[in-house]
């Protein structure tokens, strides 16, 4: 009987320890919503200040997802050669490789990174082994614009 | 029952209620450093297929009618979803679990097919901690119990054996090594 109460007090303390952590985590992040600006990511990529920090809606045939954790992918503009990455943000944890090839509209935030960051980012691309190759999303993979999506969606097939 | 028996007793009972998780987090550990080291992908096999289009492709002339000579070629008519040209030389037919890679000049068709690795896709959405809510309480419990099982495991023995003996000496070299290997990697 002694033994069971221990475990159990074991249990009730790694449970709470959690929940504690839990509820931070649950604190509001942002008040307020700012409005959702849709846009093709041929108008994002022509003035991405203009777009910096906004939520912002795109849309494209999604052509490749990171195998490594399913932590960015890529979609087309309709030109089939202007590309733009994607990272999951939100409750979004991982993009499937099932996603590729299909047109998948996205909502998030269009973020542009500073120097410093692209550096750094370029800096981690190159010592990749994958990546000794250039691909079509190579250049979308180390540009300093992206996008964090919050929702997608499948539109086709 | 005096302290030693109590130290026994835990380290026995965790031990056994979480053989099974260390196994689930051992195995998925080494997957996923070689995932890490680009060696190997746990989660996904691949499997590739070569075929041959009779003629040379140029970019320009491919269309519906060509993509499906391509996908009768490769018998995936069932499975395409969409096409596009990464390159001027490369055509890219993506289909339901897979895709198409075709050379245009060659006319090298290329057709891979991706699906889940049985047991280490299922014990990576585990460790990765993909199923959240109850799962993250019991990987916590079994993470405070991992520390239990240590701490007790440091006082199982007595005398020249013991943690003031022989398993003093090798839970130092146990706690240098990884220090070590921050020092040449990390902090060097």
């Amino acid at each position: 009987m002694q033994k069971a109460a221990f475990l159990v007090i074991i249990a009730l303390l790694a449970v709470s320890c959690n929940q504690a952590s839990s509820e931070n985590n649950n604190a509001p992040e942002t008040a307020g919503a700012e409005q959702i600006v849709s846009a093709t990511i041929q108008e994002l990529l022509a003035t991405p200040a203009d777009y910096d920090g906004k939520e912002v809606a795109v849309s494209g045939m999604v052509t490749h997802v990171c195998r490594h954790g399913g932590q960015k992918c890529f979609i087309v503009a309709e030109d089939g050669e202007t590309q733009i990455r994607i990272v999951p943000g939100g409750d979004i944890d991982e993009f499937k490789i099932e996603m590729e090839g299909s047109t998948v509209a996205f909502k998030g935030v269009f973020r542009v990174l500073s120097s410093t960051e692209v550096e750094a980012l370029v800096e981690d691309y190159e010592s990749q082994e994958q990546h000794a190759v250039e691909q079509s999303h190579s250049e979308a993979e180390k540009a300093d614009y992206f996008v964090e999506a919050v929702d997608f969606k499948e539109v086709s097939p | 029952m005096n302290w030693r028996k109590w130290n026994r007793w835990i380290h026995r009972e965790l031990g056994f209620l979480f053989f099974g998780m260390t196994i689930v987090y051992g195995i998925s550990g080494i997957a996923l450093n070689h995932h890490v080291t680009r060696d190997w992908d746990p989660g996904i096999i691949t499997r590739s297929v070569i075929n041959q289009y009779p003629d040379p492709l140029q970019k320009s002339s491919v269309d519906r009618t060509t993509i499906e000579e391509i996908l009768e070629i490769s018998g995936e008519k069932e499975n395409y979803k969409q096409y596009y040209f990464p390159s001027d030389n490369l055509l890219m037919i993506y289909l339901k679990g897979g895709h198409i890679t075709v050379d245009l000049h060659s006319g090298r068709i290329q057709t891979t097919k991706i699906r889940s690795r049985p047991v280490f896709s299922e014990l990576n959405y585990l460790h990765y901690n993909k199923p959240k809510k109850l799962w993250t309480w019991f990987s916590d419990l079994y993470a405070f119990g991992l520390v239990l099982i240590a701490i007790s495991g440091l006082f199982l023995i007595k005398g020249r054996k013991g943690i003031t003996g022989r398993g003093g000496v090798l839970t130092l070299i146990g706690i240098l090594l990884p220090l070590l290997f921050l020092v040449i990697y990390l902090w060097v």
